[in-house]
């Protein structure tokens, strides 16, 4: 700040202090003059849990403190914010929709991309329902490539009975029938 | 009957001798009126209002008086009682750039209507 070299300059300063000063407490009043208000009314919603939570986060932040170096080597039993523990691979277990395996949920993704084609082996095996898919959406209804979906291996779930095989096997001059 | 006798209702009008006191305005009062009238003071008093709710200055004193009012009990407290609860750290954390600003404003304003 640029010193006060006279004494017009320090009156100055004292004057704007104490200018600013009686800004400030007129402010100040206003704030507890709402807070007042909030207070008798009873507007503040959040009045009875404030204390539990401030009791709450300050827990809280002392489990963080102290297990934040067990981290990484105890992630089984990291505690969420609703207190539920989290095994490091999901185990539950469904049944794959596609092959009908019972496939434990955290190895479910990887277990799918192989399954389903989305990896380079998987994709080798599908190929012939993958393009016989193609063909069929193109010129039949909806419906039907649907049911070429469900099989990879062989399985054959086709509804409308058409034709017991493989789907699409041999069919490029539309000879496959609908229902 | 040489002693008047002053009205009742209403307080005694000032003798002239008591005047004395009150003849000249100090310079703070004159400035004081300048900026109330210019309107001045006002703006001040928006600018530095908005500074503090954007620093979070506000919302500080806010939580000091929540917290004075859940120990003193919510029908307890006096409008008296939160300025006192504020007022000493209210003052203390006004930030630096806050208070710099505010200051400059008062003193342009100083220098361009007083002596």
């Amino acid at each position: 700040m640029s010193l006060p070299n006279d004494d017009n300059m320090s009156a100055h300063s004292q004057l704007s202090s104490h200018f600013f000063e009686d800004l400030l407490d007129s402010i100040i009043v206003d704030v507890a003059s709402e807070c007042h208000r909030v207070a008798r009314l009873g507007l503040d919603r959040n009045f009875e849990e404030e204390e539990e939570e401030l009791r709450l986060s300050a827990q809280a932040r002392a489990r963080v403190a102290d297990s934040s170096n067990n981290g990484e080597t105890n992630s089984k039993y990291v505690v969420d914010i609703f207190g539920q523990t989290h095994p490091a691979v999901a185990n539950e277990i469904f049944e794959c929709m596609n092959c009908g395996r019972s496939i434990v949920a955290g190895r479910f993704a990887p277990h799918l991309e192989k399954c389903m084609g989305k990896g380079r082996k998987a994709r080798l095996k599908v190929t012939r329902s993958a393009t016989a898919a193609q063909n069929r959406y193109t010129r039949g209804s909806p419906g039907s490539s649907y049911s070429s979906y469900s099989n990879s291996t062989g399985m054959n779930r086709l509804s409308n009975g058409a034709s017991s095989g493989v789907a699409g096997e041999e069919y490029s001059n539309g000879s496959f029938e609908e229902l | 009957m040489s002693a008047k006798r002053s009205s009742i209702n209403r307080p005694p009008t000032p003798d002239v001798d008591r005047d004395r006191e009150n003849q000249e305005p100090t310079l703070q009062e004159i400035i004081n009126i300048k900026m109330i009238e210019s309107g001045e003071k006002e703006r001040l008093k928006e600018l530095l209002r908005e500074r503090l709710i954007e620093c979070g200055w506000r919302d500080e004193m806010k939580s000091l008086c929540r917290a004075y009012t859940r120990k003193k009990g919510r029908n307890n407290v006096t409008v008296d009682d939160l300025v006192h609860v504020i007022t000493p750290k209210g003052r203390a954390s006004v930030p630096d750039p806050v208070k710099a600003e505010l200051l400059q404003r008062i003193r342009s304003f100083l220098a361009s209507t007083a002596t």
